[in-house]
């Protein structure tokens, strides 16, 4: 067992190790390094603002209280912190394999899955957590709902799950980078921006705009069902319980492209 | 009149640089496309809903709207912080101090150039995204349009100046890409880019009054649906007008100063 468990180890080793390398050639410059921060900061606030403003004059968005909404926002932001600070890398795989650098990730003994992803930092992702995460609290302490151990550790699962599917789908996405040969694909920018849509609550949207956030690209997953599930709405508490399989599933399928645009490369020059 | 060539020349090599990287274009409008989509579902819930919580829009005019406020804000996207920030850096800055051209007006022949291509693809989607949701508000008449041009050429020199000053930053920093997503966040908010001032509380709506943005997206938006009376309207354009001269008279003086402090890369 403990044999099996060694490469997963050092993989993820391997890989905090190249990420700190990143890290520190952000950190060496300190005012940049502030002015991301707080750069991602204002954003949220931004954000905030519009939707207290909106929630001035009405009290619910098709039941959806402020708390309710803000909550979805956070989870939004959180999950694209978590993308940025972590896994930042796979934004630049088109323009890896555009021009060629991808080799010097075949021929090095460490999964190019995580070469890929350690090969940037973005540190605005720190910001997007703090402030998601403060926003959350907020919204938590200003439910009605009895927590319990479950549901905290649901809570946990479910904040994990949805950073999850977000990384997948940027994973997946950034592969069409093996087909497309161009350094700058628009495919995982246009699935990226999908992520707008999922800051409202998925009723106000038609039946076509719903099956696409909640099927074809599951963005649904990422905050209007654990937000249901966090405030305990019936309704739309049960489908939350999916998010952990729907987060397993586009993981494995994101893999699977990867593995399979691997397969497809053939360095430049040709 | 040979003055004004040399900037024409530069205005088209912006442009044609630009259709180089027309990836980019694409994914700079795609950002605001399912913004606008998530814009327009909004409004139309809360609309059906509560009619009387519009500020005083009525449906079709919350529309014309939010789509005028995303023609006014795909303008002018391809000039931002970093590139000046990436001359001043890398030193490329000292090609353009030494040619025997006004600075500040190369900088601005640059970030006019794309306009044609960054407007005729924003009327493009704008179109569809109207026809889709069932037509909006046209201008409310014939005066209005005109001004409302007018005001949106204002917006659009206010825009460069903006981004002109906020660059001188970059004599600082190198982290321009931050700068460039703060101001685009304080922009957003107090322009009215992301919900009429009107909504605002009275304290926000002072502060927004005093601030230049409101002239990026607010002042023409409102122009053009006519929503404002026509003494309204005379002083916001004049209060729009003043802050685009300011703007570029202060980025004038701002880059005075900080060019004689400039030290190229390699002394």
């Amino acid at each position: 067992m403990a044999d099996r468990l060694r490469p997963v180890r050092r993989g993820i080793y391997l890989y905090f190790r190249l990420l700190g390398q990143q890290m520190k050639s952000i950190l060496a410059y300190q005012a940049d390094f502030v002015v991301l921060l707080f750069s991602a900061v204002v954003v949220q606030l931004a954000g905030f603002l519009f939707i207290w403003t909106i929630f001035q004059r009405i009290p619910s968005i098709n039941g959806w209280t402020f708390w309710q909404v803000v909550t979805m926002y956070a989870l939004i932001f959180i999950t694209e912190g978590v993308g940025s600070l972590f896994f930042e890398g796979t934004w630049m795989l088109g323009w890896l394999v555009w021009s060629g650098q991808f080799d010097q990730m075949l021929v090095r003994p460490v999964s190019p899955i995580i070469q890929v992803i350690a090969y940037r930092v973005g540190f605005n992702g720190l910001g997007n957590i703090v402030t998601g995460f403060t926003l959350i609290g907020l919204g938590i302490a200003n439910s009605s709902v009895q927590w319990s151990a479950g549901r905290v550790l649901m809570l946990v699962v479910l904040v994990a799950s949805a950073a999850t599917i977000r990384v997948a789908l940027n994973l997946g996405t950034a592969a069409s980078g093996f087909w497309i040969r161009n350094p700058w694909s628009m495919v995982p920018m246009f699935v990226h921006q999908l992520g707008e849509l999922a800051k409202y609550p998925i009723t106000i949207y038609s039946l076509g705009v719903q099956a696409l956030i909640v099927v074809a690209i599951p963005f649904a997953f990422v905050s209007f069902f654990p937000t249901a599930f966090i405030f305990g709405l019936d309704a739309w508490s049960l489908p939350a319980l999916l998010t952990p399989f729907v987060a397993v599933y586009c993981l494995f399928v994101a893999v699977s492209i990867f593995r399979r645009g691997m397969r497809n490369y053939e360095s430049s020059g040709h | 009149m040979r003055g004004v060539t040399k900037y024409v020349s530069f205005s088209k090599a912006s442009l044609q640089i630009m259709l180089v990287y027309k990836s980019s274009l694409a994914v700079n409008m795609i950002g605001t496309v399912f913004y606008v989509i998530a814009m327009f579902y909004l409004w139309q819930t809360i609309f059906v809903n509560q009619p009387g919580a519009m500020g005083g829009f009525t449906w079709p005019e919350m529309k014309g709207y939010i789509l005028v406020s995303f023609l006014l804000n795909s303008v002018m996207t391809w000039y931002d912080e970093w590139t000046m920030g990436r001359d001043i850096r890398e030193g490329l800055v000292a090609v353009d101090l030494a040619r025997p051209i006004d600075f500040q007006a190369k900088r601005f022949a640059d970030a006019i150039g794309p306009i044609p291509i960054e407007l005729f693809s924003a009327l493009v989607v704008a179109a569809v995204v109207a026809v889709a949701f069932g037509g909006v508000a046209l201008p409310a008449d014939g005066t209005h349009a005109i001004l409302f041009i007018l005001s949106a050429v204002l917006a659009t020199i206010t825009k460069f100046g903006l981004v002109y000053c906020v660059s001188m930053v970059a004599f600082w920093t190198t982290g321009m890409t931050g700068i460039s997503v703060a101001r685009m966040a304080i922009q957003n908010i107090f322009s009215g880019a992301l919900i009429p001032l009107v909504f605002f509380p009275g304290w926000l709506r002072s502060i927004a009054a005093v601030l230049p943005f409101q002239g990026l997206v607010s002042t023409p938006a409102l122009t053009y649906l006519g929503k404002m009376d026509w003494p309204t309207t005379v002083l916001m354009l004049t209060v729009q007008a003043a802050w685009a001269a300011g703007l570029i008279l202060l980025g004038r003086l701002a880059w005075r100063g900080a060019s004689r402090a400039v030290t190229i890369n390699g002394g």
